[in-house]
């Protein structure tokens, strides 16, 4: 008989110590390892909704799709529009819809890459970008088993972005500040957004960029190009 | 909003262990949460008392957190010492930025208490 509380079964305390991410920190690490044995970078996009990751995504197909082979998985909560997009540029697209979930799991990722590779029918993957769903906060948390996380905060958001959401920050290893070209018409300090980023993440590679423009994508690419060939 | 699914994630072991130690239920499940591990602790509680009503396994357990402070060790004159400054933090004793982090990470299972 119990002794807590009468029950008349017995409770036994088992000892678990495991992390709460348990299952997505598995997938990840597996994820990672199946694009390490195919000498794939796989890049995780995260910013809030409308910051320019699909648009930077197409600036950059356009500009690699003759030298490298690019393939995308587009994590929205909703709709094909995206995958859509990205299709049109004449790259392979899975558009991987959470349902009403706010950011990609690794096993969502798993699925994803499979169906990819289907729609690749054996043509080289060099470069496989996962766009995350537009989410500061979320996405953070989950390893994807991506090797490279890249945070977008465009200049509309204000340059206070980087001490509300410290973890996009802490976790990225590259920001690009999207939309440069709109810095004569916002209240914007281009040195405060560094400085405060830099002091969560001292690594950090900061870009400045304009799809419109042109500004700064190539910074971008040659980036991009040098991680590839580490 | 990232509690929801945690708290699904968190179900999903609970089958698992009630399982593999024959439980009727688990009824206890003590978590260790670290002030900077960015889980909202009250989201978490809330998250997971609606998913578990799904499965009469976990339909009854409850939560106990132990929340845990963050703590640093400067690595220029080796102080130990708490603070609540999750992001800026410096040494008390000799003003450095040099910390190395010894908890306040945390977002784990520490054990689970069955009745078999």
């Amino acid at each position: 008989m119990c002794d807590t509380c009468g029950c008349g079964h017995e409770h036994k305390v088992i000892d678990v110590n495991q992390s709460l991410l348990k299952a997505n920190d598995e997938a990840a690490y597996a994820n990672r390892k199946h694009f390490n044995e195919e000498g794939i970078l796989a890049v995780n996009l995260i910013s809030s909704p409308g910051s320019g990751k699909t648009t930077l995504l197409e600036k950059t197909i356009d500009a690699l799709k003759h030298e490298i082979g690019i393939g995308v998985l587009e994590g929205d909560i909703e709709t094909e529009l995206d995958a859509e997009r990205i299709r049109k540029k004449g790259v392979p697209a899975v558009q991987l819809t959470t349902g009403g979930a706010c950011h990609l799991d690794s096993m969502l990722v798993h699925k994803g890459f499979h169906l990819l590779k289907l729609q690749l029918k054996g043509k080289r993957l060099d470069v496989l970008f996962i766009e995350n769903v537009g989410n500061l906060v979320c996405p953070s948390f989950f390893d994807l088993g991506e090797h490279l996380r890249v945070v977008l905060i465009s200049v509309p958001e204000g340059h206070d972005k980087p001490l509300k959401y410290p973890k996009a920050i802490k976790t990225s290893q590259a920001l690009i500040i999207s939309k440069s070209d709109l810095v004569p018409h916002f209240d914007f300090d281009m040195e405060k957004i560094k400085k405060d980023a830099l002091s969560l993440n001292p690594r950090l590679k900061i870009i400045e960029t304009s799809a419109k423009t042109g500004e700064g994508l190539n910074e971008w690419i040659n980036f991009l190009i040098h991680r590839l060939h580490r | 909003m990232h509690e929801v699914s945690i708290a699904l994630g968190m179900i999903h072991e609970l089958e698992r262990i009630a399982r593999e130690n024959n439980a009727k239920k688990i009824t206890n499940v003590k978590l260790k949460i670290g002030k900077m591990s960015g889980i909202v602790v009250d989201s978490l509680t809330f998250a997971f008392d609606a998913v578990k009503l799904e499965n009469p396994v976990v339909s009854d357990a409850a939560l106990s957190v132990e929340e845990v402070p963050l703590v640093y060790e400067c690595n220029d004159c080796s102080k130990t010492f708490e603070t609540d400054n999750l992001y800026f933090p410096s040494c008390p004793v000799c003003a450095s930025y040099k910390l190395k982090i010894i908890s306040g990470e945390e977002q784990h299972i520490e054990n689970v208490e069955i009745e078999v």
